[in-house]
């Protein structure tokens, strides 16, 4: 699990360093900031850090709240509930990085790893030996077959323009996704 | 003093409430069929129109509402209207013949129906060749409860190819000589450029090959010369619809024409095709897609900048373009690109459109036609219905069976990015298939997917074959080589699912329109198969798709291009039977 | 007259059978596939070769008129009328049978006549007629349309008149061809309804009414340039 965890940010580290041609180090946001062009989303907090729980509730295909406001450096439970028929994502991102997530999200699809209203695990596991990713384990990132509930502990960076989103294809065009206000 | 202020307030506030609720009147509206003349810029001519316009009114109902809606025929002879894609009563259809007499001159008739669904429809005479001549309107029913999708506006964007030659006229044209719009043909130089490029050998060969069978390469679009209008403006008149940089913007695209398919793209702009035939297709993004005749396609798109942004729809013959702008203010344009090389026919369309030849053996392309092969055991009955023995497992989403009935020999479906993915719904090898004018993705039927599903899956109980047959010289175009004056009706019981099997015989391309029941298209995905109220069916094909036969009464049936359905391919479907506790098919209730 | 009752009687019965039923149109057409004004080393004529259908699919009454008016002697020399029930065959084939009445500054003549209509392989057009009567012959036609472009035509004609028994008063000798080629080259002025064109026509009579012609002092062959239009309603 360990491994498949630094195998996908290194993978989405991959991405970002393609989707942002003009940011200097490739350093994956992990703790820093200052990092010059590269987008810094925050990191996974600690429980203990949390100041406020938040209940998110995707459906089809569409976010209860539609937009979130909180404070800089803040560390925040997200707790993820799908009342939807299909499966869906809430991604913390900037929107360059949701973009250049989709079309992985999209092998998922044609590798018959991601169905409408379900997840197929063992595809998943044939997709991640093949190919490195698969199984989908990002911090950052809570996808959801109906009626499951996700957890994610974020703590916020300082400056930064994010989104949450919903990856699968198409969902996040039709409108799932939602600012991320960080105020003082 | 104050009683009597008092009192006229009381008076006046009661009277306004009356006049507020009646005002209201919930689902109540007129429509008027006149004679209104139509203009493009390119041309004037007489025509037919609603509430003294083409197009008509946009009609707006809701989700649940009972809606009462009186005609009235100014015209001098009789008229109808017909509500494309409504479930509905069947004597509310519209259909003169099939669902009523029609409605004649200076008569008004009461439409009365509830509203079971939502999305973008449109409506259109059924009479004659009104609905070319201008007949023609938008419906837009407004859902009960959330749409899966999130936008700030939204635009009707109606297309149809006016013509300066009047319905009656092109049909008798057509008639007298078939390529008489067709000013697209292979010339002499055409051939002297072959022979430059292929060499005169082949380039004889290939003229000779055409010859043989007395069939033009060019024979795409039966009617040219007409001006493409987006909700009757030209692409000169360039209608605009306003945004505000970062808004979401639904664009309802509807395509009233009567003979025209139309290839939209926005350039700069990615569509998010999130409804087919008004029902909620899971989400494509698209960078272009093709839209039949009577079809309809909802789409998102997000314009972040501050600039005008193209709706560019060339003919899918390429010998005109619709154009529309979206844009941030009035008066403001976008480059209009030019229009792309007309598409040519190849053998692979001809594939089963060669007279004479045994249908039961090679396709064009050298592989067997499983699509002519009936299972063992089954019984070919007289009008085209094949009694079922067998199980065909056709709706699994697990098999790669295309609907055509071809098995893909060597498709690998885990490559990424190696050659483009074959179209199902074209000939292997056609000359129609399109791509996308910036090397994206172009839509395919292959991509939609029911949002929700209307009926639980299940096994259909029979097949019939619907050959889609025409002699083009002749202008004749007919179902099962029977036109409708010489026809049987279709009959089907209440409560069967039907499996209707397209096999196009010819070379054109055909929008096969069922009225009152869904077309729930096999697209391979299974229960997320798409629900269609047009099935288009491309030259050398076969396309499959299902229906829930739950509407009683009797229905048209026909190829939605105007002359073809004029000149003999339509049909009458006559369903047997009606609501018994028993027979009732599992169908989910829409909403939510 | 008696034939023009007949031909009315025809024409009647023809309609009530291709009475409109459902939604199919019935359909009609006339025009002219030569309308013109030929110059050669005789006298000049003006000419047409042209008529009309009503109909449907299934039947079709069909009209075909063929003139040849001489400018010099104010006499047609050639003044032909058929009317021909039309039913399709075959895919690209109809058979026709009719009536044909030659009514020229001459002889008039009469004949019933029977044939095929049709689109052969490669896209000719082709036509072959049996006129049976006590002169009888056979009549057969080709005409090809090649599209130089979109709009500029060129339409080459061949047409191959057999008596098939000897015909004195009108110059035909059994077995005595008459063969003319023709080349037009027209240009869609407006829509397919009108196409001026210009060209060559060439006609020779052989055999036998070569040598019926020759005695009465007529060329057996003569060539033309002509000038017309095509019309098409």
């Amino acid at each position: 699990m360990t491994i498949n965890r630094i195998f996908s940010r290194a993978l989405v580290a991959a991405t970002i360093a393609l989707a942002l041609p003009a940011a200097g180090s490739p350093a994956f946001a992990a703790g820093g900031h200052g990092n010059g062009g590269a987008a810094d989303i925050g990191k996974p907090g600690k429980a203990s850090d949390v100041t406020r729980t938040i209940n998110i509730v995707m459906k089809d295909n569409f976010y209860e709240p539609e937009n979130l406001t909180l404070k800089e450096g803040e560390t925040v439970r997200f707790v993820i509930k799908n009342e939807g028929e299909f499966v869906h994502e809430f991604n913390i991102a900037t929107a360059e990085m949701h973009i250049a997530h989709q079309p992985e999200m999209m092998m998922m699809v044609e590798h018959g790893v991601l169905e409408p209203d379900r997840i197929n695990w063992n595809a998943a596991k044939k997709m991640q030996a093949t190919m490195g990713h698969g199984m989908h384990n990002e911090a950052n990132s809570a996808l959801l077959e109906p009626g499951k509930t996700g957890e994610i502990i974020w703590t916020f960076p300082k400056h930064a323009k994010l989104q949450f989103g919903c990856n699968i294809p198409g969902h996040y065009d039709a409108g799932m996704q939602g600012e991320i206000k960080l105020s003082h | 003093m104050t009683f009597r202020l008092i009192g006229r307030a009381l008076v006046l506030g009661v009277g306004l409430a009356a006049a507020l609720s009646s005002a209201t009147v919930a689902g109540e509206y007129a429509l008027t069929v006149d004679p209104v003349t139509i203009d493009t810029g390119d041309f004037s001519r007489a025509g037919i129109g609603f509430n003294g316009a083409s197009p008509g009114p946009v009609l707006r109902f809701k989700e649940g509402e009972d809606v009462t809606i009186n005609v009235t025929n100014n015209l001098s002879g009789p008229t109808s209207i017909h509500w494309h894609g409504l479930i509905l009563p069947f004597q509310q259809d519209g259909v003169p013949g099939i669902s009523y007499d029609g409605i004649a001159a200076g008569e008004t008739f009461t439409y009365r129906f509830p509203i079971t669904q939502s999305g973008t429809y449109w409506f259109h005479s059924h009479t004659g060749f009104q609905e070319p001549d201008g007949a023609y309107g938008a419906i837009i029913i407004d859902k009960k409860g959330r749409e899966p999708f999130r936008y700030d506006k939204e635009y009707v964007i109606q297309f149809t190819d006016a013509h300066p030659h009047s319905g009656d006229r092109i049909m008798r044209n057509l008639k007298m000589m078939p390529d008489y719009y067709n000013r697209q043909q292979r010339t002499l130089f055409d051939f002297l450029k072959d022979t430059e490029t292929k060499g005169f050998g082949a380039a004889m060969a290939d003229y000779k090959a055409w010859g043989e069978m007395r069939m033009m390469p060019t024979d795409i679009e039966d009617l040219q010369g007409f001006t493409p209008l987006i909700n009757g403006k030209s692409a000169s008149a360039n209608w605009t619809g306003l945004f505000k940089p970062g808004e979401r913007v639904r664009l309802r695209f509807i395509n009233s024409s009567a003979m025209t398919y139309f290839d939209i793209r926005i350039p700069g702009l990615k569509m998010t095709v999130v409804q087919a035939d008004g029902n909620n297709v899971q989400p494509v993004p698209v960078d272009e897609f093709r839209i039949a005749v009577a079809e309809t396609y909802d789409v998102i798109v997000r314009p972040t900048e501050d600039k005008a942004y193209t709706i560019f729809a060339e003919t899918m013959g390429r010998t005109a373009f619709a154009r529309g702008t979206l844009a941030p203010r009035e008066g403001m344009a976008a480059e209009v690109p030019e229009m792309r090389e007309p598409p040519l026919l190849t053998m692979a369309d001809m594939g089963m459109a060669h007279e004479g030849m045994d249908h039961g053996a090679m396709m064009a392309d050298g592989k067997m036609d499983h699509s002519k092969m009936m299972a063992v055991g089954t019984h070919k009955m007289p009008d085209g219905t094949v009694m079922k023995g067998m199980n065909h497992a056709k709706m699994t989403g697990d098999t790669h069976k295309m609907p055509d009935g071809t098995v893909m020999k060597g498709m690998d479906h885990s490559g990424h990015g190696a050659m483009a993915k074959p179209d199902p719904f074209y000939a292997a090898g056609s000359g129609l298939k399109p791509a996308a004018a910036n090397g994206g993705k172009f839509l395919s039927y292959g991509d939609l997917r029911a949002q929700k599903p209307l009926y639980k899956l299940r096994e259909a109980t029979r097949e019939i074959e619907l050959r889609l047959t025409g002699n083009m010289e002749r202008y004749s175009w007919s179902i099962n080589d029977v036109k409708y004056a010489d026809s049987e009706p279709i009959r089907l019981r209440y409560g069967e699912r039907v499996r209707f099997k397209f096999v196009n015989e010819t070379m054109m391309t055909h929008p096969m329109h069922l009225h009152g029941m869904w077309s729930i298209l096999d697209a391979g995905k299974g229960k997320w198969n798409p629900i269609k109220h047009v099935v288009s069916v491309s030259p050398g094909t076969t396309v499959y798709m299902e229906t829930e036969v739950d509407a009683p009464g009797q229905w048209a049936f026909h190829c939605h291009l105007s002359y073809h359905a004029d000149s003999g391919m339509f049909r009458k479907v006559v369903v047997e039977g009606g609501p018994r506790a028993s027979a009732m098919p599992a169908k989910s209730m829409t909403g939510g | 007259m008696r034939n023009w009752h007949l031909t009315a009687v025809v024409i009647a019965s023809a309609l009530l059978v291709a009475r409109p039923l459902a939604a199919e149109p019935v359909v009609w057409s006339i025009g002219a596939e030569q309308l013109e004004y030929r110059v050669g080393e005789g006298s000049d004529i003006q000419a047409w070769d042209g008529g009309g259908f009503i109909g449907k699919d299934e039947l079709r009454v069909v009209w075909r008129s063929e003139a040849e008016y001489v400018s010099d002697t104010d006499k047609f020399e050639t003044l032909e009328n058929q009317i021909r029930l039309q039913v399709p065959i075959a895919t690209f084939f109809d058979a026709v049978a009719g009536v044909r009445f030659d009514t020229p500054d001459g002889p008039d003549r009469a004949h019933g006549v029977i044939g095929i209509h049709g689109l052969a392989p490669q896209w000719f057009e082709v036509n072959l007629d049996l006129y049976l009567s006590e002169q009888p012959s056979v009549r057969f036609e080709v005409e090809y349309e090649a599209l130089i472009t979109n709009h500029w035509i060129l339409t080459p004609t061949l047409e191959i008149d057999l008596p098939l028994i000897d015909d004195q008063e009108i110059g035909q000798g059994a077995f005595g061809p008459t063969i003319e080629l023709g080349a037009r080259l027209s240009y869609d002025l407006v829509d397919r309804s009108i196409a001026p064109y210009i060209g060559v026509h060439w006609e020779r009579r052989f055999g036998e009414s070569a040598t019926l012609a020759r005695a009465e002092g007529e060329q057996a062959s003569a060539i033309y340039v002509v000038a017309g239009v095509r019309l098409m309603f």
